[in-house]
């Protein structure tokens, strides 16, 4: 195990050094950023409070679990705070294939009923009334947006490079976004969302950035929405990888047994 | 005896290690909620001005574990339906490819929202009709529930040695009273003897659901009663005597989900065999096999908009003018919600609409988070029928006020 993890930083470390002496397109450097190893499986805890512009909170907590199935991933996520929606279950298997819809159930403990739900819609929607959206939350082929490589330069201390996004699919919420990646470690510390009018909409901080079991790991996000004032602050507590995880935890079957 | 040896290494370790290995785990969850609702018709009565605590206590340890879900009830309006009432009480054992679930608990079959074609498992309770919260109108049973699982399949077995049954309000002073007002005599409902506690009545099917990439399916059967009881009627020479009867059947069903892009398409149909049919007159009860469908549409049409359409329709196999009521029913529901603020506010608009007779029943929900913990809930329940189920309904109209505190 101490050997994978070594392995894993090893190839981190790799992967990123020569970047900076290649001439990188948009489009890789997205890729890299995409491709950093994260383990097979991982488990987290997620804290998400949600502020209103009067600086009202809610919180919401969950718990997750992730296993990559070659470039498709599959995630379940139950609710556990607060009470109303605790034992609220998401079973995902998420396609890399452009075009095809990724596969997704609910569960509600109330009524004890699993329902399958859309897989392509609900990714422009919020989740949970946070400012995230289910796009943002899961993950995307780099392919879904053509990227271009703007500039360098530093931001909080760190060297980093700045890329252009637009999406292919004209259904997506924003009409382009600009990413601050870190040159050292290859990880986004910062995205602005554009609206169709091309104006700010929506705004991701990345902090609190560093190495678990060998893996980069992000713990805390904040995203602002710039027109309402209303943000939502994303803590990952306990995050883990490579955790043993069998198949049969991402089935209907687990959905419905709860935590 | 080498083979015994290894079936005992495989069976008994594994919970008994775990069972050393894993400290127990305790959850508490529920609820406080209080809700009274105000007829809207000319009389302003109250329909219902009830309160409870809902407990929600899980145990488990390893592969084993268990479950009971309790309210203590207070009721202004039905006295009788006040006090402490267990829900779901059940133990559960098993691993990453079988569990077992025994006790009173609630069994969800099929696709269908608010409907029932192949989940005629746990019954109904109609004592307010259908103006509570769904999960409070279904009725969990008393039996045992095991599932062989794999990863894009499950297989499940039921079997309930004492069927439950649908509960009807009979009492006059309940607003939501079935009991016919307008025959010109008096009516007496009587639920009717339920079958007897006997093997051979016990209730037993099985289920395999498929879970695949890009669409689910399921495939059922039931050897079951009608669980809502069929009134056959007599005059005792004062009053209407209206009794209620339960018959066997098999029901075999079958359902799909089909996301489609921003949709997801919903069919489920069902055979029910030798089905007990209402007497026209006189307590001989029909008996003839029924064809029940339903077909759904959900749109997730984004920016938090959900909007939800479904039919469902009956046929009467050889419908004589010995049965009452209609060879073909139909039915249909429509559903609109929308959330705001952050999730904060929801409106949501669920309609159920008679489609043989015309007849609506229609709830609109406001449903605002005050903070984490608490929620305040408004609504408006809209009946509008001339004739058909809904007609006993048709000055039920009522204005009503939730509020619930989740812990």
């Amino acid at each position: 195990m101490k050997a994978k993890m070594f392995l894993s930083a090893l190839f981190s470390v790799m992967a990123v050094m020569p970047l900076s002496a290649q001439n990188l397109s948009g489009r890789d450097i997205m890729q890299k950023a995409k491709d950093l190893p994260d383990g097979d499986t991982r488990y987290a805890e997620m804290e998400l409070t949600l502020i209103k512009k009067n600086g009202d909170k809610r919180v919401r907590k969950v718990t997750s679990w992730s296993v990559d199935e070659g470039k498709d991933k599959k995630s379940l996520m139950f609710f556990t705070y607060p009470g109303d929606v605790s034992g609220t279950g998401f079973l995902t298997w998420d396609y890399d294939e452009i075009g095809k819809d990724d596969d997704k159930w609910l569960y509600l403990p109330a009524m004890k009923k699993t329902r399958r739900i859309s897989g392509s819609s609900s990714k422009t929607d919020y989740f949970m009334g946070t400012d995230f959206t289910y796009n943002d939350m899961g993950s995307r082929n780099v392919d879904e947006d053509e990227h271009k490589l703007l500039r360098e330069e530093d931001r909080d201390g760190q060297k980093c490079w700045v890329i252009e996004s637009v999406p292919v699919d004209k259904h997506e919420i924003y009409s382009r976004k600009v990413t601050w990646i870190r040159q050292d470690c290859c990880v986004p510390v910062y995205v602005e969302f554009y609206d169709k009018l091309d104006k700010l909409h929506r705004a991701l901080s990345i902090s609190e950035i560093s190495q678990v079991q060998g893996f980069w790991t992000k713990q805390r996000m904040e995203m602002k929405n710039v027109q309402t004032g209303h943000s939502t602050v994303i803590n990952v507590l306990n995050p883990k990888y490579d955790l043993q995880i069998d198949k049969s935890m991402f089935t209907v079957a687990k959905l419905e047994k709860g935590l | 005896m080498r083979s015994l040896l290894f079936i005992l290494l495989f069976l008994v370790p594994i919970p008994a290690v775990a069972q050393e290995s894993e400290p127990l785990s305790v959850g508490v969850k529920g609820f406080v909620d209080t809700y009274h609702a105000l007829r809207s018709g000319a009389d302003h009565d109250w329909m219902s001005s009830r309160s409870r605590v809902r407990g929600e206590l899980t145990l488990s340890k390893g592969g084993a574990g268990a479950f009971v879900s309790a309210n203590m009830v207070y009721n202004s309006l039905l006295k009788e339906r006040s006090g402490l009432q267990v829900r779901e009480a059940y133990m559960w054992c098993g691993n990453e490819h079988w569990d077992l679930r025994a006790g009173r608990q609630i069994v969800t079959w099929g696709v269908a929202d608010g409907l029932r074609v192949t989940d005629i498992i746990s019954p109904m309770d109609y004592s307010e009709f259908l103006a509570q919260d769904y999960d409070d109108i279904r009725i969990p049973v008393n039996g045992l529930r095991l599932r062989y699982i794999r990863d894009r399949w499950n297989l499940e077995v039921v079997a309930v040695p004492v069927a439950s049954f649908f509960e009807l309000p009979v009492d006059d002073a309940n607003p939501w009273s079935v009991v016919p007002r307008d025959m010109g005599v008096p009516v007496v409902m009587d639920m009717g003897a339920e079958p007897l506690r006997k093997f051979e009545n016990m209730e037993f099917g099985t289920r395999l659901s498929m879970f695949l990439s890009g669409v689910d399916f399921s495939l059922s059967a039931l050897r079951t009663w009608n669980k809502m009881p069929v009134f056959s009627t007599t005059f005792d020479g004062t009053n209407l005597v209206a009794t209620g009867n339960y018959r066997r059947m098999t029901m075999l069903g079958a359902d799909v989900s089909l996301p489609l892009g921003e949709f997801v398409i919903r069919v489920e149909g069902a055979q029910y065999f030798d089905e007990a049919q209402t007497p026209a007159s006189g307590l001989d009860i029909p008996r003839s096999g029924s064809l029940n469908a339903l077909l759904g549409i959900d749109w997730y049409a984004g920016n938090d908009w959900n909007l939800s359409a479904q039919y469902s329709y009956k046929f009467i196999e050889d419908f004589t003018p010995l049965m009452s009521g209609t060879e073909h029913t139909h039915m249909g529901t429509f559903r609109i919600s929308k959330s705001l603020l952050n999730n904060t506010l929801s409106l949501q608009s669920f309609a159920y609409m008679d489609l043989t007779d015309g007849g609506i029943y229609n709830r609109f929900t406001a449903d605002y988070a005050l903070n984490d913990q608490m929620h305040i809930m408004l609504g408006y329940d809209l009946f509008h029928a001339d004739k058909g189920m809904f007609k006993m309904y048709a000055d039920n109209s009522e204005y009503w006020l939730k509020l619930k505190y989740s812990f």
